[in-house]
């Protein structure tokens, strides 16, 4: 199977994993963010403006089960998508440093700019929120996406 | 991830950029589309997309809830259980002590009750202990009662508790005849392996004469240990014949020392005859144990 072909794969997967487990399943913070993994993933597949359709679409679906921030997933997973997508013009390779920290930030950017566009009236306290739950949610987002990296043989080193 | 490549959307220059523009745009914007606009947007993703999720998270609440339901449905059949087992014990033994009370109350002063305690040791099985002893009257031999007969008799005396073997000890033994006193032998027990088909026997009765099957066998008097008319048990079938001259009976017991709580014990001048005690309850009761009682 063509790389291209398992990261589509692989994104796809998680993008349903994350709907079953979240949605179907109620499990809640337990499940790691698989939508934001995928997305991240992604975005350095594609380009900047199908990364954002899709961090759109993904925002979209988790707004569609939140009736009083609607919208504020959507802005997250659409900067978060086009954030993803720059990098790749900005880093080259994956490292292991590269995509921990890739996907430690991503996630941690999607809680932040979620946190900025909730509203006042649903916002938990910034350290609460962002910096505690928001570097716990990075650090299990990048463990996971690391993790399926290397299981799906995707990762490749970079040469030094 | 696959190796850096070159940026897959090339055509058009500033297309991609132009799009994502866009795409950023529409995102920031859903904050402000007005509520009805929003709830059509969620309401259209949860009919589609989201559907087969949303139905399977109520396929699991569902399985949650009648998990749940049966686990109370379960919680209450079992404090039911529980009170009306708690009752049929407490309605068994209100039944009990009303009859030992009839009975105590036809017997006057001559009996005296107590509770029955027993040891649960290892050689015990057959003795209990009572809760009256010398001061009150009770005497070695004095016989033990409940409302349907015979339990068994005391062997030693103190003076507030006394000590007594019931009908299943080695040891047992009572002058007994026929209700209407034409046969008179003694009762005495066959011990089996197991204590509960313990079983009275009817021993010494005369060859040519028949006893038939649910006549009740009273304590004859003979002896002066046990008065007169005591139910003991009633006649089952022939044990065994000595030659031409007996013949045995296996006997159903009128008691089952298992089950006796409460007994009435005798005191001194109980009595020549007290069989006009149990005609009223033990006598049909044993008549009707003839069909449940055990079989050797």
């Amino acid at each position: 199977m063509k790389t291209d072909a398992r990261i589509w794969l692989l994104f796809a997967g998680l993008a349903l994993m994350h709907l079953l487990l979240h949605v179907g399943f109620g499990i809640g913070r337990a499940a790691p963010d698989l939508l934001t993994v995928a997305l991240l993933l992604g975005a350095r597949e594609v380009g900047m403006g199908r990364a954002a359709g899709m961090g759109l679409l993904f925002g979209l679906l988790e707004d569609a089960l939140s009736v009083l921030s609607f919208g504020a997933n959507s802005a997250a997973m659409t900067i978060v998508a086009v954030l993803g997508a720059v990098t790749r013009d900005l880093f080259v390779g994956d490292s292991l440093f590269f995509l921990v920290s890739y996907f430690l930030i991503g996630k941690w950017v999607r809680d932040l700019v979620y946190w900025f566009m909730v509203g006042e009236t649903l916002r938990q306290p910034f350290v609460d929120q962002v910096l505690i739950q928001g570097l716990i949610g990075g650090m299990y987002a990048a463990i996971v996406g690391v993790v399926l990296l290397a299981v799906t043989g995707l990762r490749q080193e970079a040469p030094a | 991830m696959p190796a850096y490549g070159p940026e897959p959307e090339t055509n058009g220059g500033r297309r991609p950029g132009m799009l994502a523009i866009t795409f950023l745009l529409l995102a920031l914007s859903i904050s402000y589309l007005p509520d009805v606009a929003q709830q059509r947007i969620a309401w259209t993703l949860r009919v589609s997309i989201l559907r087969p999720f949303l139905a399977t998270q109520e396929r699991i609440l569902a399985a949650r809830m009648n998990a749940q339901n049966v686990e109370q449905l379960m919680g209450q059949i079992d404090s039911m259980t529980a009170v009306l087992s708690t009752q049929a014990a407490l309605f068994d033994e209100n039944s009990t002590l009303r009859k030992l009370l009839d009975l105590a109350e036809r017997a006057g002063p001559s009996f005296l009750p107590t509770t029955v305690l027993r040891g649960g040791t290892a050689g015990s099985e057959s003795m209990f202990l009572v809760r009256v002893g010398a001061a009150q009257g009770i005497y070695e031999g004095a016989p033990v009662v409940t409302w349907r007969g015979l339990v068994g008799v005391i062997l030693e005396v103190q003076k507030e508790i006394s000590r007594g073997m019931d009908w299943t000890h080695p040891d047992f033994k009572v002058s007994a005849m026929l209700q209407d006193g034409t046969m008179f032998g003694i009762v005495d027990n066959r011990r089996r392996a197991f204590r509960e088909v313990d079983r009275l026997v009817l021993n010494g009765t005369p060859f040519n004469e028949d006893a038939l099957p649910g006549t009740p066998v009273l304590t004859s008097g003979l002896g002066a240990t046990y008065p007169r008319g005591i139910p003991v048990g009633v006649i089952d079938e022939v044990e065994a014949t000595q030659g031409q001259w007996g013949k045995s009976y296996w006997l159903r017991p009128m008691v089952e020392p298992g089950e006796v709580t409460h007994v009435l014990v005798a005191r001194r001048g109980a009595g020549g005859d007290v069989g006009a005690l149990w005609l009223a309850d033990s006598v049909q009761v044993g008549e009707a144990r003839t069909q449940l009682g055990r079989r050797p």
